[in-house]
Formats: C-alpha cells, sequence, structure tokens
C-alpha cells in the first residue's frame, strides 16, 4: 500500500492520503488524473481495470484503492 | 431526398393550454395533472400504483408529443428485450462453462460475450437512429447541401420541418445506459416490462432530465409508496422554490437578454455584456428551477431523482463546474464515453508508450485529450445539431485541456510566490475566473450564428463605455428600476441560499424543524413574493422552457 500511496502523491500532492475518504467526491482526484492512476496501477501491480470499476466508491480512499487492486489480483 | 427537422412537438398540451409555452411551469401541470395524479395515485391500492404511474406518464407524453409516442414505446421494447436476451446469453454463458473444460473456458466466455455485444450494438443502433432521424439529419443534410452546391453537384437533400419526440435526447442516453449496464453485468436485465417502461418514461423526468440510471430510480419508482403529507408538502415546497427561480428571475432576465442578443448592434459593451451574464443566470435559474419541480414532484411519490445541479458556480474550474451543472449528463458521458475511450485496448498502449517518453503527468493526458475530444464534440452535438452548439462543446475541450497541461505549472508559480492554494482568496479567485469562461461560452451556446457570436463578445471589449450606467441605455433593456432591485436582492437570496449549502447546512431539513407556525410563514411569504413579483402577464414573456428542446 506504501507504493501506491507514492503513486498518489507524485500525481497529487496537495491531499493528505491517510485521512482522506472522499477523493473522488471531495474532487481531489479528476478525471485525467483517475487515468493516471489506472495507467500507473496497472504498470505497477500488474493488474487490469476494467471501466465498470471506475465508480467513485472504488477510488475514495488508499484503502479502496487498495481493495481494488486485490480484487482485480483475485481475477 | 426528403428530409426531417428538429424540433420538440407542441400537442394537446398546447391547445389546452392556449399556446403557453410546454413545461413543468405550466399551471395544468402544477396545478391540475400533478395533485390529480397524486389523487388518484393514493386511491389505488398499492400494487397497482406503478401503472397508475404509467398511464399518467403516458398521457403526459401523448398530450405533448401526440403520435410519436411510438418512438417512446419503440426504445422501450428495444432496451427491455435486448436485456432479456443478454440474460438468456449469460443463462447460456453459465451452463457452458460448467460443461467445458477448465483450459477452454476463456474461449467459450468470448464466444458469450461476443454474442452480447452484437445485442448491445444493434439496440444502440436503433437508439441513436431514432435520436439521428429527429435531431440531426437536417444539420448533416444542410451542410452537405453546402459541399454539393461547393462542388458544383446539382442534387441537394430536400429538408422537411419535422417534429421530434418530447425529451428524445434525455430518455435515449437513459436506456443506453440501461443496456450498457446490463451489457457490463452492472445490473441484471429487468423482466418486468412495466419496470422498465416507467423508468424510460416516468413524466416528470421525461421533458428535461435528470438522466438517472435504472439503479437509481427503478425500484423506488416501482415501490408503490403512498404520497404522505409530509412528501407532498416537501414536493410543492421544492416546487415552489423552483417556481421562484423562473418566475421572479428568469422570466424576468428574459426581456433583457432577447432584446441584446436580437438587436447588440445597437447597444454599447457593457449593456451585451450584461445580457451575457443574464442569459447565463437565466438558462441557471430555468433549468435548476425546472429541476426543482422535477425532483419535488418524484419526492412526492418517494422517488429520490438524483441532483442536476450542486452550486456550480462555487467550482474552482470548468472542469469541476461541469460535475456541479447538468451532473446527470456529466456523469453519463465521463461513464459511458470518457472511460471506455480512454482506457480502450489501443489508447492504453499510447499511454504506455506516452508515459515513458512524456512521463506521469503529460503521458496519460494524450489519451485523456482524445476521450475528451470526443465527450466534448458529442455534449456539443447532443445540446444541438448547429455549429454554435459544436463550438460551445470546443471551447469547453479546450479550457478543460489547457487547465491540465498548465496545472503543474500554476501550482510552481503559486509555490514560488508563497500563494496558498487552500486560502480563500485564491478560491474566490478561481470562481471568479472559471465564471466569466462560463460567460464566454454561454455566449457562443445561446448566440443564432457565430458571426454575431464573434460580433457580440468583440463589443464587449471594444465598445465599452462606462456612459451607459449614466445615460439611461440599462433602463432601455425592457426592465426598469424596480425590476433590477427585484432581480439584484432575487439573485443575492439564491446565492445565500447556495453558499449554505456550500458550507453542508441543510435549509429544508432545518424549517421542516420548525414548529407548524414558523414553516407555514415561510411558506406563505415565499408564495406571496412569486405571486407579487414573478414576472408573468401582460409585459412579460415566460422562458421556453431551453433545455426540453434538446
Amino acid at each position: 500500500m506504501d507504493r501506491l500511496k507514492e503513486i498518489l502523491e507524485e500525481l497529487q500532492p496537495e491531499v493528505d492520503y491517510e485521512t482522506c475518504e472522499n477523493l473522488v467526491d471531495g474532487r481531489y482526484l479528476d478525471s485525467l488524473t483517475i487515468l493516471s492512476l489506472i495507467s500507473e496501477i496497472e504498470d505497477e501491480f500488474d493488474v487490469e481495470i476494467p471501466t465498470v470499476e471506475i465508480i467513485p466508491a472504488n477510488f475514495n480512499s488508499v484503502k479502496n484503492i487498495w481493495t481494488l487492486i486485490e480484487k482485480m489480483r483475485e481475477d | 431526398m426528403i428530409l426531417s427537422s428538429s424540433s420538440t412537438t407542441k400537442g394537446l398540451f398546447d391547445v389546452l393550454t392556449g399556446g403557453e409555452p410546454l413545461s413543468y411551469f405550466n399551471r395544468i401541470y402544477l396545478f391540475l395533472f400533478l395533485p390529480l395524479v397524486v389523487l388518484i395515485y393514493n386511491l389505488t391500492p398499492k400494487r397497482f400504483r406503478p401503472v397508475i404511474l404509467i398511464i399518467a406518464s403516458f398521457i403526459c407524453f401523448f398530450m405533448m408529443s401526440n403520435k410519436l409516442i411510438v418512438f417512446l414505446i419503440l426504445s422501450i421494447l428495444s432496451i427491455y428485450l435486448s436485456g432479456r436476451l443478454m440474460n438468456k446469453v449469460d443463462d447460456k454463458t453459465e451452463k457452458a462453462l460448467k460443461k467445458c473444460k477448465k483450459t477452454e473456458k476463456k474461449v467459450v466466455k468470448e464466444k458469450y460475450k461476443k454474442k452480447k455485444k452484437i445485442i448491445l450494438v444493434l439496440t444502440i443502433l436503433i437508439n441513436v437512429a431514432f435520436l439521428f432521424y429527429f435531431k440531426y439529419l437536417n444539420f448533416f443534410a444542410g451542410n452537405a447541401n453546402i459541399i454539393l452546391k461547393w462542388l458544383n453537384i446539382k442534387y441537394s437533400f430536400q429538408i422537411l420541418h419535422h417534429l421530434a419526440p418530447i425529451g428524445i435526447s434525455f430518455y435515449t442516453l437513459e436506456a443506453l445506459s440501461y443496456i450498457i449496464d446490463v451489457y457490463n453485468s452492472k445490473i441484471k436485465a429487468e423482466t418486468n416490462l412495466l419496470k422498465v417502461t416507467l423508468f424510460l418514461s416516468f413524466f416528470p423526468q421525461i421533458m428535461e432530465g435528470p438522466i438517472a440510471r435504472y439503479s437509481d430510480t427503478a425500484e423506488s419508482l416501482y415501490s408503490g409508496i403512498k404520497v404522505t403529507y409530509k412528501s407532498f408538502c416537501f414536493g410543492y415546497q421544492r416546487i415552489l422554490y423552483g417556481l421562484f427561480k423562473k418566475l421572479v428571475i428568469a422570466n424576468r432576465l428574459n426581456i433583457l437578454v432577447k432584446i441584446i442578443f436580437n438587436e447588440y448592434m445597437n447597444y454599447s459593451g457593457l449593456s451585451v455584456a450584461l445580457g451575457v451574464i443574464g442569459y447565463t443566470i437565466m438558462l441557471y435559474m430555468e433549468f435548476s428551477g425546472t429541476m426543482d419541480i422535477v425532483l419535488g414532484s418524484g419526492e412526492m411519490f418517494g422517488v429520490k431523482i438524483p441532483e442536476n445541479f450542486r452550486q456550480p458556480f462555487f467550482s474552482k474550474n470548468i472542469s469541476e463546474f461541469w460535475t456541479r451543472w447538468h451532473i446527470s449528463l456529466g456523469l453519463w458521458f465521463k461513464d459511458y464515453i470518457f472511460y471506455p475511450v480512454s482506457l480502450s485496448k489501443p489508447m492504453k498502449n499510447l499511454t504506455v508508450k506516452a508515459r515513458k517518453k512524456l512521463g506521469n503527468h503529460f503521458g496519460p493526458l494524450i489519451s485523456g485529450t482524445v476521450a475528451l475530444f470526443t465527450v466534448w464534440f458529442l455534449n456539443g452535438l447532443w445540446h444541438g445539431a448547429g455549429w454554435t452548439y459544436l463550438f460551445f462543446g470546443m471551447y469547453h475541450f479546450f479550457m478543460i485541456l489547457m487547465g491540465n497541461i498548465f496545472e503543474p505549472l500554476i501550482i510552481k508559480i503559486c509555490q514560488k510566490l508563497h500563494i496558498d492554494r487552500k486560502k480563500k482568496f485564491y478560491r474566490v479567485f478561481q470562481s471568479v475566473k472559471m465564471t466569466i469562461l462560463v460567460f464566454i461560452g454561454e455566449l457562443f451556446f445561446r448566440a443564432p450564428t457565430m458571426k454575431n457570436a464573434f460580433e457580440m463578445l468583440s463589443r464587449i471589449f471594444t465598445k465599452i463605455s462606462f456612459k451607459t450606467v449614466k445615460n439611461g441605455e440599462l433602463l432601455s433593456l425592457g426592465l426598469d428600476i424596480h425590476d433590477y432591485i427585484v432581480l439584484i436582492l432575487a439573485i443575492i437570496f439564491i446565492f445565500v441560499i447556495g453558499l449554505l449549502k456550500e458550507k453542508g447546512k441543510n435549509i429544508r431539513e432545518d424549517i421542516s424543524n420548525k414548529d407548524i407556525f414558523t414553516r407555514w410563514i415561510l411558506y406563505y411569504a415565499l408564495i406571496v413574493i412569486i405571486i407579487v413579483f414573478g414576472a408573468y402577464g401582460i409585459g412579460y414573456e415566460p422562458v421556453e422552457p431551453i433545455y426540453a428542446d434538446f
């Protein structure tokens, strides 16, 4: 999960990822940032994230993003 | 060749209302149709209530679009049957997977996925074909005629004036979202035809949206919840707020807007700027006011229709603005165009290559830009078949793209100048800058032609004269000093409510917690204000429901 936090820090440094639980709903991550994030995640964790999984709930916190990565790994 | 043109129909509703614009602000809808449906709905046993809503919706649609209701029915049937077919394919897939070897599973899945894809593509084509026929054929034919003439080819497409079913742009997108969600297994296809019918035809939403998803409203629409005293009062409370926006502000601004956009050559830059600002405010009040009526109507029947506006003028940039203005349309484009395009295989490959060469910020921006262009091209076209609408779309594409390209640079500049981007003054600066950009976008949106739009824009900057304030020009725009005072106070009122909402206050809940005496004083005060200060009757022309024509 630390690597995920690093990726997020690089993409959008102005957020406290430890506490933030509304990354999408609070507009900290916009569509283009999510695009970069997905590209990074797919590259780094060797998973494929389908478009149906791109919903705010899956990207609102580091924990949720990590859960999504693990789910994709299992698939 | 004979082609059709686009304009929504005015049927029986028009006859009943004596030519008043057909909209949810109409007296027939607010004081006869809606209360009558509520009464019949409540008197009907629970399990038949959804049928009452369907009948009411079909009557409403028929009153507005006559026999063109056939196209709504065809859309409903197409998505219902396609959904059922997809269900059958899913069942067959499961059976085949159980029988096949582990190594064959991928091939089996692919085989059945292809079948589902064929069903999906055909359904999309049917629904888009209706939309294209009614809305865009004329535009493309007109432009094709220009090219044919230019090429000296003596052939031209004949253009017929043909009316479109009301709300076709809205219900088509809803229909597509349903079938795409079924295809993606996000939702299970509905087996009850009545449920799909009600989802697509629910009368408060049919004319101007919001473009709801099946998972948002279908269940509550079909639940047959009784209209209670509380839900009735809450619904009409929201409707009153919408009426205030429309009657006190939008209708009043309509006079000024019409004069400026029709005769801008006779007015100074300041008056033209006022006309453009007035139009943007009018559009917001008209559309968000309509949404108040739509959501209020839904609330009565226990249906939580998704919000379509969230204080858009508090946004910090254009990109955020579109997540707060016409939210359901923005979400539709994001879910069904932006991500599928930007995360398609060719785009993903492009992103991987671009990231290696351009880095993490600019690399993904390339596929994002292609997707963004597609979104805004279609968004412009969705609003209307015309070059001004396409320009409107391209303008937003360009502004959002520039915002993204220069974001890292702006962050660096702010850091160097020790500007805290989270401070209030910087947020206000961002909102003001964003609002000015929105005004310019709306100028192109409203202007009759591109030439007019550019002339108006140039007039704002070249013919600016502050004498306008002194020489009485502002009073020659169809509004007197009292109108201006009412407008300013009403806009401040809406702004303050927006500010409180932005700060997380739930004003409606606060009002409902007050004692009955205070509550009814507030309701009556709002009713009296609407009656006394509403811009209706002789000397006023109500704003046509702008979004209903899209």
